[in-house]
């Protein structure tokens, strides 16, 4: 379970996060939604440890870790697969390097066996024909299926964060991501937490919403509540999405 | 931002500096050792960099025996221009040269490479995996410097060397053979001691600061820019301030007076 607990966070003078409390489940499906800008990375980045808050704690299944050093925070790690925002590939490792390189690193595995895991791994993704390819040679979405095929690839883990999954891509390959996000999740039966400004993508993904604004959450709760909020602001960052489902 | 903030950013960031050059050194004997990682890095800052500065110790070898034979032959001491170009290559322009070449190819890459990689959040994706971005991306990037600057300052003195051979033969018509003995004379214990041990501190000087700057960067494209043009100037200060306090150090540990 990860807990927040009055977390606050600032970068230099400006305050990104002002109290933030949540509690969440590792099998729940959760959108963090709000501004480009507003501190929604920052979340994951603070579940990863990957940097420590100003004040207030964070729990993950129990364990405070904002005072624990770098060593002790590997277990925390690994608990969560991430899919950073346009994939954080190895600019100078071809696709199947990229998806190899964390076997290679953490399970010495022989390299017939990594192979094989690679193959199947990005065929599962759908991007199989992209093995030998660099990464300034993929496309936006091949970019993110790979990060995908990577992140999958070093095993089980209890829970996905997917920072901004869609960000920059054609309506079309958006579309890809999120079937495959959804199909990983039902077949691993594994939830996650995904980052994003678009509601729609998010209402297609999750079950619950949490959505940050001037660095403080306005708004958490299931489909229902969202619909029926009365918040101005939630209301207004949801337009779009009664939108698309009138359009639909 | 206050004189009191000012003050405490700047040892901050000298804090900062200081552990990244002491886990660079303590973490170097811990496992896993990141052999394939070094090997790149060698090859970059090594052997693709053999080209940029043999063409610039070869000029800068050139200008000096102009210079000096244009000043010695006025005083009719045409036939020692050999002996000051050694003495000057061998213990301070040629490690000095190539390290600022160095600075502009080598150090400069590390920190946009790191840079860009803190950017795209490889570097955290590394840590999200539990490997350790001082093991995996720094200490290679040490250790090639550490290895390969010594080599490219030989490399650069002999260009050197040879550029001054040119201009002192052929353009100020002295003697081939003279210059050469003179030149080997020169190559006593101190003058090669004075001028080898220097580029073992500049090439881990450059690479901690170039990887500093990297792991420093924030803010995107322009983030990339500051932190790669404080890199290069500062090292290039840091490397010429160094070269002063060695030398200094050097003439009085190797008997020479001053």
């Amino acid at each position: 379970m990860i807990v927040f607990d009055d977390v606050w966070f600032s970068y230099g003078n400006r305050e990104v996060l002002r109290g933030i409390s949540f509690k969440a489940d590792f099998h729940e499906r959760i959108a963090v939604l709000g501004e480009s800008g507003g501190g929604k990375t920052t979340i994951l980045k603070l579940i990863l440890g990957l940097i420590a808050p100003d004040n207030g704690k964070i729990l993950i299944d129990g364990i405070d870790i904002t005072s624990l050093k770098e060593e002790e925070l590997i277990p925390i790690r690994r608990k969560f697969s991430i899919v950073f925002q346009e994939g954080a590939l190895f600019d100078s490792l071809p696709v199947k390097e990229n998806v190899a390189f964390f076997m290679r690193e953490l399970l010495k595995l022989s390299d017939k066996e990594i192979y094989t895991r690679v193959s199947k791994l990005l065929s599962r993704v759908g991007v199989q024909e992209a093995e030998e390819l660099m990464p300034e040679e993929l496309s936006g979405g091949m970019h993110r299926r790979v990060a995908i095929a990577r992140a999958l690839a070093v095993g089980k883990t209890k829970m996905f964060l997917y920072d901004e999954p869609t960000a920059g891509l054609d309506p079309i390959n958006s579309e890809r991501i999120i079937s495959l996000i959804k199909d990983l999740a039902d077949k691993e039966n594994i939830g996650f937490m995904i980052i994003t400004h678009v509601v729609y993508v998010a209402w297609q993904l999750c079950d619950r919403f949490i959505f940050i604004k001037d660095g403080k959450i306005i708004f958490d709760g299931n489909k229902q509540e969202l619909i029926l909020t009365e918040h101005p602001s939630v209301r207004e960052f949801i337009k779009e999405l009664f939108f698309k489902i009138k359009k639909y | 931002m206050s004189i009191a903030d000012k003050i405490k950013t700047i040892l901050y960031e000298l804090q900062s500096f200081y552990l990244l050059c002491l886990h660079s050194i303590l973490k170097l004997f811990k496992k896993p050792f990141y052999f394939d990682d070094m090997i790149e890095q060698m090859e970059y800052a090594g052997a693709s960099s053999v080209l940029i500065v043999s063409l610039v110790c070869l000029f800068v070898g050139m200008a000096l025996s102009l210079q000096l034979s244009a000043e010695l032959s006025g005083l009719g001491l045409k036939m020692y221009t050999g002996k000051i170009v050694g003495i000057a290559v061998i213990r301070e322009i040629g490690p000095l040269v190539t390290a600022l070449v160095f600075i502009g190819r080598v150090g400069a890459g590390q920190t946009a490479e790191i840079g860009s990689m803190i950017l795209g959040h490889q570097i955290d994706t590394l840590r999200v995996y539990g490997i350790d971005p001082i093991k995996k991306v720094v200490i290679p990037r040490v250790i090639a410097s550490i290895v390969m600057l010594p080599c490219l300052t030989i490399i650069g003195d002999l260009v050197c060397l040879f550029g001054g051979y040119y201009i002192a033969v052929l353009v100020s018509n002295q003697s081939g053979s003279f210059y050469w003995s003179s030149i080997i004379r020169e190559l006593t214990f101190q003058n090669v001691f004075s001028g080898s041990i220097k580029p073992f501190i500049f090439g881990y000087l450059i690479s901690c600061i170039s990887c500093y700057y990297g792991i420093r960067t924030k803010g995107g494209a322009k983030g990339l820019r500051i932190s790669t043009t404080k890199a290069v100037v500062t090292s290039i200060v840091v490397v010429i301030a160094m070269d002063f306090v060695l030398t200094r150090i050097l003439l009085y540990a190797l008997g020479f007076s001053v």
